[in-house]
């Protein structure tokens, strides 16, 4: 439930390696998430921020390693995910991946009718409720083709928050969004964790976004293919011992070769 | 952790209404009792101008957005009733969300209408979808036309890779079916002829069948099922990922890239597999001759020479086959260009893609037939 969060980590990943067959992506990842925090996977396209991401959300088996939520580990000794563990979280996918043979009411409700105990008519209302959370009042009976790039994503972020998960996984939430959807995004990302206390892991590279929303970050790397920094956005800024992740976060192009 | 049911106790006093929550409000609990005591509160109660005080009986509940929703909508009723919702003993988190939600809050839509279509309706949809089909045709046609003067973008690469793809590929379901097709029309054949004492025509029975008819049809349909339906299927994804849109705005006509190789592939691969098929089928044919009814093969195949004497009994069967290429190839290709935006059309698409191929095969197939009669071809 979401607002009685006692752990200190809601979610980590340890000791993680990622392969697509024979070809390893990201090795010796491990860190954790505090409850109720933003946390940001930054690092240069390609640097497998998404891959790190499907692993914690089970839709990719680590080659080693695992993922452990505070109900248990979601990655057991099979191929498939902890199904118990999978009711934890929520995903936004990169394209929102809204099904588009229903309208944006039935995309939210679908959850909701599946796993919640509520009436149609409270369902419907919760799922209006979520639509206009994310600024798509008025939007409820129009199906995913008829929307822009953006209100398809902000749909998928309301069906993402359908169940009210603990944790929200967002894979480029703000790709694709003019400034001004982007920030009212970040508003109701810091908005959320306020109130409703929803950890936040974000995949992004828009450097405003990650100013605003993250209270933690890691930096994946290209070149060694492992977690290269951990910390403050703003003090590894500053500080950071990596000159790619300095200028990577104030745009200085030294980060060529990260 | 186990959950509390939710509970909602609703004390009326002199200034005040109190609203008592106790229990968990969250999604995986059942509410309708407490929507049924609202309901029956609300509908006796009178318009009055008290306010209405919120707030929970103890610190321990968990509540979630549920929680939040049955407050606002509680709150619209309220109004309407004249009294006020006095929020400010919920927790901080439970106000800050309420006005946070209230910013955002919008109209929100009414169902959208979707008008069945009247008979003048469907005149002018069938309309449409025939002037559609046409100009799909026509600019076929002209694509042909261009390959012909050897200005067409259509790449020989792709017409060899999707030849390749209808037909080679196919061989071993084809080999299948008609195989099968021959011996069944063998077995079958035989029962009758043999109350004549006539079971070796079942060789003419076989050959004739298989060049005429079958082969061809079998083949068709078989293509559509396969290779049409995949054509709508790659066509039509191509076309949500915006992929078509992208060579258009190269200048490059989708017809001619895309259309025209897997037409022509179909147009040229369809009358070669059948042939493969009619050899095939009079081989499934031999062996229930040699195997069940005991005739040589050099019996069988000389009833099956004098059969065939006519060349034209196979080659009918391959003109045929070529318009039933052609059939499968364009429809297959139309009703991937013109799908709908939604992944459910792509599979209406596909679907219809081989619904119609398969009417229009045996539409065509019968109009062959009653052209060749007419015409003293039979």
């Amino acid at each position: 439930m979401i607002n009685d969060r006692e752990n200190s980590f809601i979610v980590e990943a340890k000791d993680l390696k990622l392969c697509y067959g024979e070809v390893t992506v990201l090795k010796d990842i491990s860190f954790q998430v505090e409850t109720g925090s933003c946390m940001v996977i930054m690092g240069a396209s390609g640097c497998g921020k998404s891959t790190l991401l499907k692993c914690m959300t089970g839709l990719l088996k680590p080659a080693a390693g695992n993922v452990i939520f505070s109900n248990g580990d979601l990655w057991g000794n099979r191929d498939l995910p902890n199904e118990e563990v999978l009711s934890n979280f929520g995903v936004l996918f990169q394209a929102g991946a809204l099904w588009s043979s229903m309208n944006l009411l039935e995309n939210v409700s679908l959850p909701l009718q599946t796993f919640s105990q509520l009436g149609k008519d409270e369902i419907e209302q919760l799922a209006a409720y979520k639509l206009s959370l994310v600024g798509l009042s008025g939007c409820e009976y129009l199906y995913p083709p008829e929307l822009s790039g953006g209100m398809q994503k902000r749909a998928g972020l309301a069906r993402a928050l359908s169940m009210d998960p603990p944790i929200l996984f967002l894979d480029e939430p703000s790709a694709g969004l003019d400034p001004i959807n982007s920030m009212q995004l970040d508003e109701l990302i810091v908005e959320l964790k306020k109130s409703l206390g929803i950890t936040f892991v974000v995949v992004t590279h828009e450097l405003d976004s990650i100013f605003e929303i993250a209270d933690d970050a890691i930096f994946l790397s290209n070149v060694s293919k492992s977690l290269l920094d951990h910390g403050k956005p703003v003090e590894m800024k500053s500080s950071s011992k990596h000159a790619e992740i300095r200028g990577f976060l104030s745009r200085t192009g030294q980060g060529k070769a990260i | 952790m186990t959950l509390q049911p939710k509970s909602l106790q609703i004390i009326e006093s002199e200034h005040s209404i109190d609203f008592l929550l106790d229990g968990d409000w969250v999604l995986n609990l059942d509410s309708n009792i407490i929507q049924q005591k609202c309901r029956n509160y609300l509908s006796a109660a009178k318009p009055s101008q008290s306010a209405c005080k919120f707030s929970f009986s103890s610190n321990k509940s968990k509540w979630d957005s549920s929680l939040l929703v049955f407050l606002l909508d509680l709150e619209t009723k309220l109004s309407t009733l004249g009294m006020e919702a006095d929020f400010s003993k919920l927790p901080d988190k439970v106000q800050d969300l309420i006005s946070f939600a209230k910013d955002r809050k919008g109209k929100k839509s009414a169902p959208l209408y979707h008008p069945s279509l009247s008979s003048k309706g469907w005149f002018f949809h069938l309309s449409s979808k025939c002037s559609q089909w046409s100009t799909f045709f026509g600019k076929w046609i002209l694509a042909l036309f261009r390959l012909f003067l050897g200005k067409s973008f259509m790449r020989l690469s792709d017409l060899i890779s999707i030849c390749r793809d209808c037909g080679a590929a196919a061989l071993p379901i084809i080999t299948l079916i008609s195989f099968l097709t021959g011996l069944t029309m063998a077995f079958v054949g035989s029962v009758q002829l043999e109350k004549f004492n006539a079971t070796i025509y079942v060789a003419d029975l076989v050959s004739l069948a298989m060049v005429r008819e079958m082969g061809a049809l079998m083949v068709a349909i078989v293509m559509a099922g396969r290779t049409g339906a995949s054509f709508a299927a790659e066509l039509g994804s191509m076309k949500l990922r915006e992929e078509i849109d992208s060579l258009r705005t190269f200048g490059i006509p989708a017809m001619e890239f895309l259309v025209l190789p897997r037409t022509l592939a179909l147009f040229i691969m369809t009358p070669l597999l059948t042939l493969y098929a009619d050899v095939v089928g009079i081989l499934g044919g031999l062996t229930v001759g040699t195997q069940v009814m005991d005739f040589s093969s050099l019996h069988y195949f000389e009833q099956t020479q004098s059969a065939l004497t006519n060349m034209w009994e196979v080659y009918s069967g391959l003109i045929k086959s070529l318009a039933f290429g052609l059939i499968i190839g364009l429809v297959g290709c139309y009703k991937g260009m013109f799908t709908g935006n939604n992944s459910a059309a792509l599979g209406k698409s596909v679907t219809s893609a081989v619904v119609v191929s398969i009417t229009l095969i045996v539409i065509c197939d019968a109009m062959f037939e009653i052209f060749f009669s007419m015409v003293g071809y039979r």
